[in-house]
């Protein structure tokens, strides 16, 4: 894997508001944004709920307007979605009326992206052994447990395998043990394809784990408050001497003392 | 990774017989399933059996109130019959009620042709939505009875009048569920399919019409009641032929046995039909009854 220096993802000045319907107003969520993502680099949101992080990857992804600003992936502005950004919804998003196999074959449906039937036969089973859903093809969403259907929500985002990867907390209903195995295939992912990704989480030590650099968001409006570098060499998943350093450890305390400042004006309310 | 493979397979394998087992049948289990019908048979039948006790000793003046039997009677030689060849009017019921379940499904059918895509396309433009809907919601509140005078003045005593009647009573339920369905989609499931390549022809094949699906179902579950007022009704006010006019002979005939009789077959017709359509439902979307707990 290596970084080349060429961002691939510029937000430049980005504002994000939303219009309130019942009073004439409007909420900003995301003010003045400046971030430069480099292809091949894993970037991670953190910050308190609510902070803007979703509506940054739907501005990326093409979903939500920006209000001011632009964001540009490889040169050019973002007005809608693209074969090159793939995207893990918060929410799953799935087809209720689609079998598991036939959500993660989705993206193939709805574009065509050169790809023969053999290989989207193939690449369906890779990408289910990887979520570990083999043996559910058939089922439908409603019948999975809410991490089941995430972990379906993530297959059908690589099955394209996109340049870019958007994923809005995508290990969020997923247990513990699983958690770590989808991290370190998430980790494994990226190495070998050099899949620039944007990642949310609420998990610091996820965050720590995958990120290149952790963005942290503030509360209202959401601004970049810091940018952290990470720099522990990859693999970090199967590096147990990662997790126990005392650089991690301190890492760790810096941010969670930044996310815990701004998730206390939280509570103090508006 | 394999090492995880391992440890999950036995999780995950829908085969696997540790987690998926017969359970068999038990007696309680039979029970549990079939008690509903049942109890609902025994319900019905005592309620019949008090009834025919009630005529036989109570001294009941059969114009008001028929033995059960004699209903049934009636219902029975009324199905099994027809009218002879070239005859002017029909005692049987068969007769009227091919009648007027032809009618019906008639009227049903183009209500539906008519409702399904007019409300997909108010729901899916503004334009439409914005031209269309104020008459749409006027004919919707309007009682539908208000218009018979006026389509027996054009159409006459026709079999045209009476599927009209029914059309304009089954469309606006069909068409205003299919118009919701369309503006309800979850906004989620149309971002999934944006970013995913769908262009506008795919989100609304793709996305809107199979999420649509069910509320056009019930839409077509509130035509069928709609639609069964409007036959009733049409055959009421005129025309010599179908249920709603048994219904008016019988009684002006002071043949009430009679008139139970057609009432206990619209009721019959009325929930085959609905129980129909609450399967159809539950078959295309099983999702939406899954929600519940
Ligand atoms: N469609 C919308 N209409 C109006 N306001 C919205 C909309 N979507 C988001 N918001 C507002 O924008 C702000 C940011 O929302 P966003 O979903 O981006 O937060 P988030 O950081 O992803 O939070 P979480 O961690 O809880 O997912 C919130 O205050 C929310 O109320
Ligand atoms: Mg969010």
């Amino acid at each position: 894997m290596s970084l080349s220096n060429e961002p691939i993802i510029v937000a430049n000045d980005l504002t994000i508001s939303y219009e309130l319907h019942r009073e004439r107003k409007k909420l900003t969520a995301l003010q003045d944004i400046n971030l430069e993502v480099k292809a091949g680099e894993f970037v991670v949101l953190v910050g308190p709920s609510g902070c803007g992080k979703t509506s940054f990857i739907n501005a990326i992804s093409g979903l939500v307007p920006k209000e001011t600003g632009s964001v540009t992936v490889r040169g050019e502005e973002v007005t809608g979605p693209g074969p090159d950004r793939a995207m893990v919804f918060q929410d799953y998003a799935l087809l209720p009326w689609r079998t598991v196999e036939s959500n993660v074959r989705m993206p193939f449906e709805f574009q065509d992206l050169g790809v023969s039937e053999a290989e989207k036969k193939k690449r369906v089973q890779e990408c289910l052994e990887l979520v570990d859903l083999n043996g559910f093809e058939k089922s439908f969403p409603y019948e999975l447990s809410g991490g089941m259907k995430q972990r379906v929500g993530i297959a059908r985002a690589l099955i394209t395998h996109p340049d870019i990867l958007l994923a809005d907390e995508p290990f969020a209903a997923i247990d513990a043990m699983t958690r770590e195995a989808m991290q370190a295939e998430m980790e494994r992912i990226v190495m070998e394809t050099g899949q620039t990704c944007v990642f949310i989480t609420h998990s610091i030590d996820e965050a720590i784990l995958l990120g290149d650099r952790v963005v942290v968001i503030s509360y209202r409006p959401g601004k970049v408050k810091e940018i952290v570098d990470i720099n522990f060499p990859r693999p970090r998943m199967s590096n147990s001497e990662v997790k126990t350093s005392r650089e991690y450890a301190e890492i760790r305390d810096h941010i969670w003392k930044l996310v815990k400042d701004e998730a206390s004006q939280t509570n103090r309310g508006e | 990774m394999a090492n995880k493979g391992q440890q999950n397979a036995q999780v995950f394998d829908t085969d696997d017989p540790d987690r998926i087992q017969d359970i068999g049948w038990t007696a309680r289990e039979v029970w549990r399933r079939s008690r509903g019908f049942v109890v609902t048979s025994i319900n019905i039948m005592t309620f019949f059996i008090l009834w025919e006790i009630v005529t036989i000793y109570g001294n009941i003046n059969p114009l008001f109130l028929p033995k059960a039997s004699d209903m049934f009677m009636e219902l029975w030689v009324g199905l099994t019959t027809r009218a002879p060849e070239g005859a002017v009017f029909s005692g049987s019921i068969l007769d009227h009620f091919l009648h007027s379940f032809s009618n019906l499904m008639f009227g049903l059918g183009i209500a539906i042709l008519i409702g399904v895509p007019g409300g997909l396309l108010m729901g899916g433009n503004k334009y439409i939505e914005a031209i269309l809907s104020p008459y749409v919601w006027a004919l919707a509140s309007l009682p539908r009875i208000a218009l018979v005078p006026l389509f027996i003045l054009f159409l006459g005593f026709t079999t045209t009048m009476q599927v009209t009647i029914i059309v304009i009573s089954a469309v606006f339920p069909i068409m205003i569920n299919a118009w919701a369905g369309v503006k309800t989609t979850e906004k989620s499931l149309l971002a999934a399919a944006r970013v995913f390549g769908a262009n506008r022809r795919q989100l609304y094949v793709k996305v809107v019409l199979p999420y649509t699906l069910p509320f056009i179902i019930s839409g077509i579950q509130q035509g069928i009641g709609r639609g069964l007022i409007g036959v009733v009704i049409a055959e009421l006010f005129g025309g010599s032929n179908g249920l709603g006019y048994l219904i008016q002979r019988s009684a002006d005939t002071f043949n009430t046995a009679m008139n139970f009789a057609v009432l206990l077959l619209l009721i019959v017709m009325s929930l085959s039909l609905i129980n129909f359509t609450r399967w159809l439902e539950a078959y295309v979307a099983p999702w939406r009854s899954a929600n519940h707990l």
